[in-house]
């Protein structure tokens, strides 16, 4: 366990250095504009100047070099034109808690309706939950995202009677945005603890349970989910931590200050470092979340092998 | 990760799995027959029943049994030949054309979608003004305004109605409209005609009490309809249909802000975006199977290809997506190329996964004893085997990618506007969506879009299905 920990540490802290260092070089290839908020008034003896100031005009390993031992210290640089001379680590400070809040509702949301929904297909094949889910689950994987939170927000906030944009002060605008974040989840979770379940209750252990005379509702909860839900334990972390990304669709939808809106911000205003900044959050959570999921796993099922796992999880 | 794609293919794959050690096993099981002496048995001689089953045809006939499946997949074909056809039907607007209204120039911004441009008829023997129109061969425009009369002109009123007066001024007789937008100036009692009357606004006295334009502009006709007089004068020689544009092709979905037919647009979207869907699916199919084949059946390979895809599989998709499409000019190419970037990983890994299951099977240990090339039995013994998770993976990759399409878009970092895509279309529709009468925009893409996707993935469902041998009968 410890021999597989420390190798799946040293590979993701591997796989985190080559994605810092990638993305740093590809943004480097951007105009420069990205680094200026008045570029176009600005003459050439000032650009020259900033660049110099900012470090652009090393080469680019050294330029790498100081980024990281900056990073290192939490110093994700300035902002650039999104909110001009901010470091961006307290921008984000300041939104990634509402994103988190927002986020972790939402996966509350998801899990308690998910699971008992998975749950109640598993248990029937072919009965009315498992249509009502397979329709559900095929309907939210098909219909593009976009069109039904904008759908959801046009008509939810008329029919509801609440304002269409987001105010934290406001519970009631918190309903709509929480809900829409929770639906993919919701079917996510569904379907593969259906999946997950209908496998288990295929093996001979629920067989014999089944013959000792151990009731049906019994079986299901004591054996089949408990055992489904370890595969499932392994996104978890993953989840959890994107959180902090919040969604992309909803904050923007809803103007929520938060970080999904803010990456589709600077985007919009090439602000450079803060979309440097923005990505390499995003891909080290992914990181960090698949490789929590696996220890994760490791402490809660210790008879998974960790020697055949390699390129087929 | 946790995506349906991977959930139907592993589910087709465990079943395939199982079918072929049930096929082996019931090899060895007959393994101490294989070295029997037979005797000749007549009646075995005779027999002749043989199992017809082909994995193919049964494939087929189940899914042909999935009527909603079939019907969406007529559905779907059609909708892809209609996008190719759409543009060659008479009377089509090009998808960028800016329409413009011939008379004023201006353009026609926000049509209401309506499957015709006639806006009232005519009928026969009405007098009307009539002028050709500039651009529009065998067209006039058309109006029946008499003249118009400056706010505070005097004219005689000599017969008054509820909602059309008629009016004497200068030796001309004519109709005005009464309502609180002209504010005729009246006596006590209207009705006690003639009396001398003005309004307080600007008015146009009409031909006949009923307004042949268009809100003050004129209407359109073709000159059959039309006898011509003098002066710029015609009178209608049938019912004359009464056009908003000086065309019989209407706007069936309306216009965007800019006067662009959305109808075209749409189609013209769909194209794109089906387009970008199956180049991206067959770019999966073709890196995912050669990269996955040699990282399979290529020992050496094993090793580097295993850590390269651990290290990319660990990279969210989304944040690729969003990096590329940054850096790189945004555009077809760029977009194609930011989803190929990653979406061959799951085809690669399934197809290593499976190599490695069955490249030292019996059969192809035979085949290479005998003397059979690699490639030759990769192409043969392999990959026959894995067509159907493959095919799944590619119906199912298709409305992934146009998804991807309508959230780059989303984020700013899609195609120009000048290349409709419904990704591109959604998202101008998306910002009108606050405005009830505009909101058409955003739900006629929305429509094509979902009634696309979710086609593809009912397909790729009931083709999953009918795959799976354990329903086959």
């Amino acid at each position: 366990m410890l021999k597989y920990s420390l190798k799946r540490l040293s590979s993701s802290f591997l796989t985190l250095l080559i994605i810092i260092s990638v993305v740093f070089i590809l943004l480097r290839q951007m105009p420069i504009e990205g680094y200026f908020d008045n570029f176009e008034k600005a003459d050439p003896a000032m650009i020259q100047a900033k660049l110099n100031q900012l470090g652009l005009n090393d080469p680019i390993p050294v330029q790498l070099w100081n980024f990281l031992k900056d990073l290192v210290h939490g110093d994700l640089g300035t902002s650039a034109r999104y909110s001009v001379g901010a470091p961006i680590a307290d921008i984000i400070a300041k939104k990634a808690p509402l994103s988190m809040k927002l986020g972790v509702l939402s996966m509350g949301l998801a899990l308690l309706l998910g699971i008992p929904l998975g749950a109640a297909m598993a248990r029937r094949k072919g009965g009315f939950w498992d249509k009502f889910g397979t329709v559900y689950i095929v309907f939210i994987n098909a219909v593009p995202a976009a069109v039904y939170h904008i759908f959801i927000q046009l008509y939810g906030t008329s029919f509801l009677g609440i304002p269409m944009l987001f105010d934290e002060k406001n519970l009631i605008t918190w309903v709509l945005p929480v809900c829409s974040m929770a639906l993919g989840n919701t079917a996510y979770y569904a379907m593969w603890l259906r999946r997950y379940m209908v496998d288990e209750m295929n093996k001979d252990y629920v067989r014999l349970a089944r013959a000792k005379g151990v009731s049906g509702p019994n079986i299901m909860m004591k054996h089949v989910l408990r055992n489904a839900f370890v595969p499932m334990i392994q996104y978890i972390p993953t989840s959890l931590l994107y959180t902090v990304c919040g969604s992309i669709y909803i904050e923007s939808l809803y103007s929520i200050p938060g970080m999904g809106g803010l990456l589709v911000d600077v985007i919009g205003r090439q602000d450079n470092p803060m979309v440097q900044a923005i990505v390499m959050i995003y891909s080290c959570i992914g990181i960090v979340g698949l490789l929590l999921g696996d220890l994760l796993m490791g402490v809660i099922d210790p008879r998974i092998s960790f020697v055949k796992k390699e390129g087929a999880r | 990760m946790l995506s349906i794609k991977e959930s139907k293919s592993k589910k087709l794959e465990a079943a395939l799995a199982e079918q072929l050690k049930r096929d082996l096993d019931e090899q060895i099981e007959n393994e101490d027959e294989l070295f029997v002496v037979a005797e000749y048995d007549e009646a075995a001689g005779e027999k002749t029943g043989y199992s017809n089953y082909s994995y193919w045809r049964s494939t087929v006939q189940v899914f042909l049994k999935n009527k909603v499946a079939v019907f969406l997949l007529i559905v779907l074909a059609s909708l892809l030949a209609f996008t190719f056809i759409q543009p060659h039907l008479p009377g089509q607007y090009p998808a960028n054309l800016i329409n413009n209204n011939p008379q004023t120039g201006k353009q026609l911004s926000n049509v209401p979608p309506s499957l015709t441009t006639v806006m009232v008829t005519a009928p026969a023997g009405t007098e009307l003004n009539a002028a050709p129109v500039k651009n529009a061969e065998g067209w006039y425009a058309v109006d029946n305004v008499h003249e118009s009369l400056k706010a505070r002109t005097k004219f005689d009123l000599v017969e008054y109605g509820e909602q059309w007066c008629k009016i004497e001024y200068k030796g001309k007789t004519g109709y005005v409209k009464n309502n609180f937008q002209t504010k005729l100036k009246l006596p006590d009692d209207p009705t006690a005609v003639p009396y001398e009357s003005r309004s307080n606004f600007k008015l146009e006295m009409y031909m006949q009490p009923v307004d042949y334009t268009n809100n003050g502009t004129s209407l359109y006709v073709e000159e059959s309809f039309l006898t011509l007089g003098e002066k710029g004068m015609a009178v209608a020689s049938a019912d004359a249909p009464l056009r908003v544009l000086p065309s019989e092709n209407a706007f069936w979905f309306g216009t965007n802000n800019i006067g662009q037919d959305l109808w075209a647009r749409v189609w013209s979207g769909t194209r794109t975006s089906l387009a970008i869907g199956f180049i991206v699916a067959f770019f999966e199919a073709l890196i995912g199977i050669t990269i996955g084949v040699l990282w399979g059946y290529v020992r050496k390979l094993d090793r580097i290809l295993t850590e390269v895809y651990n290290v990319l599989d660990n990279i969210p998709q989304t944040i690729i997506l969003i990096l590329i499409s940054y850096i790189l000019r945004p555009g077809f190419g760029t977009l194609v190329f930011a989803m190929c970037l990653t979406c061959w990983l799951g085809m690669a890994r399934f197809i290593r996964n499976q190599i490695v299951i069955i490249r030292d099977r019996d059969y192809n240990l035979a085949s290479r004893c005998l003397g059979t090339g690699t490639a030759k039995i990769i192409m043969k013994n392999l990959l026959p085997y894995l067509v159907s998770v493959i095919m799944l993976r590619l119906a199912l990759s298709i409305p992934s990618a146009i998804g991807n399409e309508v959230f780059i878009t989303y984020i700013g970092l899609g195609l120009p506007v000048d290349m409709p895509s419904l990704g591109n279309l959604i998202n101008e529709g998306r910002k009108l969506v606050t405005s009830e009468t505009l909101r058409y925009q955003l739900i006629f893409p929305a429509i094509v879009l979902s009634v696309v996707t979710i086609s593809f993935y009912i397909i790729g469902n009931a083709f999953a299905d009918a795959a799976d041998p354990k329903n086959h009968v």
